[in-house]
């Protein structure tokens, strides 16, 4: 391969940059809408459209639940046989499967709590493994009362897994193709600069009025140069937060002997069990434990809520209750942990501050995971990342406009099929997400597999785009514009339109009323959608405007029609 | 604009490709576990040292990518890469079997 | 009603400084005064100073207001928005910004009769 170090950088972006960009786009776009994905569940479940709540009383509230929460029946039919030791006895029904570990976990913008519990398996096979079925629910931490299960958190169980997982669950396949997006869109920022001849003096350049292969470069360069340290921050933290669990798990694989051998060591220097002893006790007052750890809190300068709380063994004499501080007030997440014993209340261990390996690493999973209460800042970070989209996207109809001319000539069917695939990721992508939402206020409030029924509208309408996109772009083999990208904008504005007007219908929380009411999540939702509708009406009447045809006689005069347009 | 490659056949491009991310991969693997082992053979702690090297070892895979695409001569990149991914991990591997005696 | 007041010096000071920055690049020094003569050397210095005080001190507003470790993601934000709007603005309406380029000087030899881009 005899080519300069340049031409190489160049090949790579272009082409590593065009395929993973279709998972890039994805990933890009979900993750932004994921800044605000508790206000989206909000405005998909309106029985949670009430203020964030903070954790709430565990004795008074938490500890009636321990009771009544139930192993996932899923979990336990696909698990169960395959943990349990069907020599050593008759395997435990799943209502009675003893509670091992319970959690709950909230953060300054949920108006609902996040509970947990892990249920042990008696009687299992490998009695060292990890043997648990697990639990979750949602729960009203004003009343204690359970959401119904069925009510899909659009935002946080549905766009917020499908940014970084895509939703494929298979030997996590989908995180290791969200790696590979992420890891490449670092070699197309650093690649990208270097194939940028001009960096410094186009750094403030665009020019919309010349054609659109220029144009289009330029905000393609523009929105990848001036946004650089975002875009190359988040993939590269995105990266760092699965590293130790699926990317590099050294402590999992190579390295375990080590891993568990300091495991092991820790928890002698703790003094938290990592066993039960087997002998039963209560649970003293937990509500106690979190004043005291507030106290502590407070003491040491840093006074807060707590974001998570968990008890470890419980019923047993070596239980104990972790307690950890919400990260709002700074770039890390939850923190300061403390440890008390459950039976007593005493205090246990405090975990001491991070040694600075592992304060850099919190500090760089913080800044990705956005647990802070700032609101300006989650604003800037969905600019920064609608400016990787666009990044993303001219990249795809840069690398269309340029070829396509040459492939019509060809009679290759290249530019049809990427102009197609682009279509499919951009408005296809869009129209998915808001007919999701159309759906989803659409839906009675009750009916059984209404998750499954969004789920659905999603995929299907996202696939009904890319047939319609590929059906549509017939013109892109002769060198001329798809009619779908109009159409597609067409079709977005409308159902962005209609889900606003759903909401309104469903819940009676029309803008008129959200606005003036202070209902921020809801309004704001409401506006995003109509703010999506305007551009993309706005985009559908200039693409119907501008003839985007290059006829032989324009060929010949190499000037394209498009140019005459701002 | 610059000159297009040489038209090679699609295998040598697989080829490449593969090769760069993972074989970079393979020596990111392989240069971490020994990073790590060899911090905490120097008394640094478990997860103090997987955080640090963990974060520098995107940048590492990065610059080896990089490097593994545009050098002209595979065999060059299996030799540095496959070699030093065997390499490194075989150290780390025996290095650790000491440090548990 | 003044609360939020403080937190537009921060935007504010960073698309300044992009404007100063934009400025003491011949081709938007010409975009933006209507005319095809370059700023003199001193220009380009003093517009660079400018643009660098405006942006230090746009650091320093953020970190007025918040703890460091959001104010400087929150700045790097902001840098990245400045440049974005004055980037659309010099390709849309650049002469809004003629005022800026204040008493700096072009280029010895003076204006020539001016060449709209």
């Amino acid at each position: 391969m005899n080519w300069t170090f340049r031409q190489a950088m160049t090949w790579m972006h272009t082409w590593l940059g065009l395929v993973l960009g279709f998972v890039l786009m994805v990933v890009f776009f979900f993750g932004s809408l994921s800044v605000f994905d508790r206000e989206i569940d909000r405005w998909s479940i309106p029985q949670t459209r009430f203020e964030p709540q903070p954790m709430p009383s565990f004795d008074q509230v938490l500890r009636p639940l321990m009771a009544q929460i139930e192993p996932s029946a899923v979990e336990y039919a696909a698990k169960m046989p395959l943990l349990h030791d069907a020599n050593k006895g008759p395997m435990t029904p799943r209502a009675a499967l003893p509670i091992d570990e319970f959690w709950a976990y909230t953060t300054h913008r949920d108006p609902v709590l996040l509970v947990g519990a892990d249920f042990s398996v008696p009687l299992p096979r490998d009695p060292a493994a990890h043997n648990h079925i697990h639990a979750r629910a949602t729960i009203d931490p004003r009343t204690g009362a359970f959401l119904n299960d069925d009510q899909l958190k659009v935002g946080s169980a549905f766009f917020y897994p499908l940014h970084y997982s895509l939703h494929l669950k298979w030997k996590n396949a989908g995180y290791f193709i969200v790696g590979l997006a992420a890891f490449i869109m670092l070699a197309a920022l650093v690649s990208g600069v270097i194939i940028h001849r001009r960096l410094f003096r186009e750094f403030f350049t665009f020019r919309p009025r010349k054609h659109l292969q220029r144009s289009t470069l330029d905000l393609h360069n523009l929105t990848g140069v001036l946004a650089l340290p975002f875009h190359f921050f988040f993939a590269f933290t995105g990266l760092v937060i699965f590293a130790a669990s699926i990317y590099l798990p050294l402590g999992h694989t190579v390295l375990k002997p080590l891993h568990d051998r300091h495991a092991a060591q820790e928890s002698a220097r703790t003094g938290l069990p990592q066993t039960r002893a087997g002998v039963n006790a209560p649970v003293a007052s937990v509500d106690a434990m979190v004043a005291d750890a507030r106290r502590r809190w407070s003491d040491r300068g840093m006074p807060g809520q707590v974001g998570f709380l968990k008890i470890h063994h419980l019923g047993d004499t070596n239980s104990y209750v972790s307690i950890y501080r919400a990260g709002s007030d700074r770039v890390a997440l939850v923190g300061e942990g403390i440890h008390f014993q459950a039976s007593t209340g005493r205090v246990l261990h405090e975990d001491p501050p991070r040694e600075p390996a592992s304060a850099v690493h919190q500090f760089l999973t913080g800044l990705h995971l956005q647990h802070f209460e700032h609101w300006l800042l989650r604003w800037l970070y969905v600019a920064g990342g609608l400016l990787g989209c666009v990044c993303i996207a001219t990249g795809f109809v840069f690398f269309v406009e340029k070829r396509k001319q040459q492939h019509a000539r060809q009679g290759s069917a290249q530019a049809r099929v990427v102009d197609a695939l682009g279509v499919a990721t951009v408005t296809g992508m869009l129209l998915a997400t808001t007919a999701m939402l159309l759906v989803n206020r659409l839906l009675p409030a009750d009916l059984n597999g209404a998750a499954n029924w969004q789920i659905g509208a999603f995929w299907g309408v996202w696939l009904i785009s890319a047939l319609h996109a590929a059906g549509r772009n017939g013109p892109v083999a002769l060198g001329q514009r798809s009619p779908a990208w109009a159409e597609q904008c067409q079709a977005l504005a409308v159902v962005a339109v209609a889900a606003v007007l759903a909401n309104g219908w469903s819940t009676g929380a029309h803008l008129w009323v959200t606005v003036p009411a202070g209902n921020w999540p809801v309004a704001g939702v409401d506006l995003s959608l109509l703010t999506t509708a305007t551009i993309a009406w706005a985009a559908h009447h200039k693409l119907k405007r501008q003839p985007g045809m290059v006829t032989a006689h324009t060929q010949r005069t190499s000037v394209p029609t498009e140019a005459t347009h701002a | 604009m610059p000159t297009s490659p040489p038209r090679l056949s699609r295998w040598s491009w697989i080829h490449r490709i593969a090769l760069s991310i993972l074989g970079a991969y393979a020596l990111t693997w392989g240069l971490c576990a020994l990073a790590v082992v060899a911090l905490v053979a120097n008394g640094a702690d478990f997860h103090e040292a997987e955080h640090g090297v963990l974060i520098a070892a995107f940048l590492v895979y990065l610059a080896v990518f990089l490097w593994s695409f545009a050098t002209p001569r595979l065999s060059q990149v299996w030799l540095a890469v496959g070699g030093g991914a065997a390499v490194s991990m075989a150290i780390a591997l025996f290095w650790q079997h000491q440090l548990m005696q | 009603m003044h609360e939020w007041m403080p937190w537009l010096l921060a935007p504010a000071l960073a698309h300044a400084g992009m404007v100063w920055l934009a400025l003491a690049m011949p081709t938007h020094w010409q975009q933006v005064r209507q005319t095809t003569t370059e700023p003199s050397d001193r220009a380009v210095l003093g517009l660079r100073s400018l643009a660098a005080l405006a942006l230090s001190l746009s650091l320093l507003a953020c970190l007025w207001l918040d703890h460091p470790s959001m104010a400087v993601l929150v700045w790097v934000m902001w840098l990245s928005v400045a440049a974005v709007v004055v980037t659309f603005g010099l390709a849309w309406r650049p002469k809004m910004w003629r005022p800026w380029t204040g008493r700096f000087r072009t280029h010895a030899g003076g204006e020539q009769p001016h060449h709209p881009r």
